[in-house]
């Protein structure tokens, strides 16, 4: 099936505990690879201070993952994201050629690294 | 034109810093610079650079102020809005604090 190329970002809540969070990132990265997708990147900004308090919470565990994917699991992983109560937020974006080119030119090192 | 960039002076002084630091401001401050360069994408996830186009109440510049392209500053905004959306920047900043 014809593969997209995707960056996810989301906000887990601050209140779970390392390992939860933990838990709660390879539940969504085995949701994506199930359904015939590819992890290429997880990059865990950590917890940080949101610029307005979501949920009464004023810190989001931030959490960016590029993947490759077909389209139709994007529909059922932000149902998945809607549905949790640890995902404070979510943003899917498809890339298009002009991100692929900005994306390929910022970290063209940690691709090259993740191919070899 | 005389007029845009008298207006533009007294506009360049709201603590807006230049794209790089590293770049050394050649023209005194009358034409209006494009801090973007010849960029094409904007990331939302780029807070740093974002927060170059909102005031201090977190409302997006105008272009006249700005001083990109008009098909930048769409992507500006969108990334702003994309950033918003995400908790990265502030609908609404009160720094009254």
């Amino acid at each position: 099936m014809a593969q997209n190329m995707y960056d996810m970002l989301y906000i887990l809540n601050p209140v779970l505990t390392e390992e939860q969070q933990k838990n709660e990132i390879e539940r969504i990265n085995a949701f994506i690879t199930e359904n015939g997708g590819s992890i290429i990147k997880v990059d865990t900004w950590g917890l940080q201070k949101l610029a307005y308090s979501i949920q009464k919470k004023r810190n989001g565990y931030y959490v960016n993952v590029y993947f490759n994917a077909p389209g139709d699991v994007i529909v059922r992983l932000k149902r998945l994201m809607e549905i949790s109560d640890n995902h404070l937020r979510y943003l899917v974006l498809k890339f298009d050629a002009k991100m692929k080119r900005n994306y390929e030119k910022t970290s063209s090192t940690p691709t090259e690294e993740a191919q070899a | 034109m005389a007029r845009r960039t008298e207006k533009n002076n007294t506009r360049t002084n709201t603590g807006l810093a230049p794209l790089n630091s590293n770049t050394p401001v050649t023209q005194p401050r009358q034409k209006r610079k494009n801090r973007l360069g010849e960029i094409e994408f904007v990331d939302y996830k780029n807070v740093e650079l974002l927060q170059r186009f909102i005031n201090d109440q977190g409302k997006l510049l105008p272009r006249r102020i700005t001083g990109v392209t008009a098909k930048q500053q769409r992507a500006v905004v969108e990334a702003v809005k994309r950033a918003r959306q995400m908790a990265l920047l502030p609908y609404v900043a009160d720094n009254l604090s």
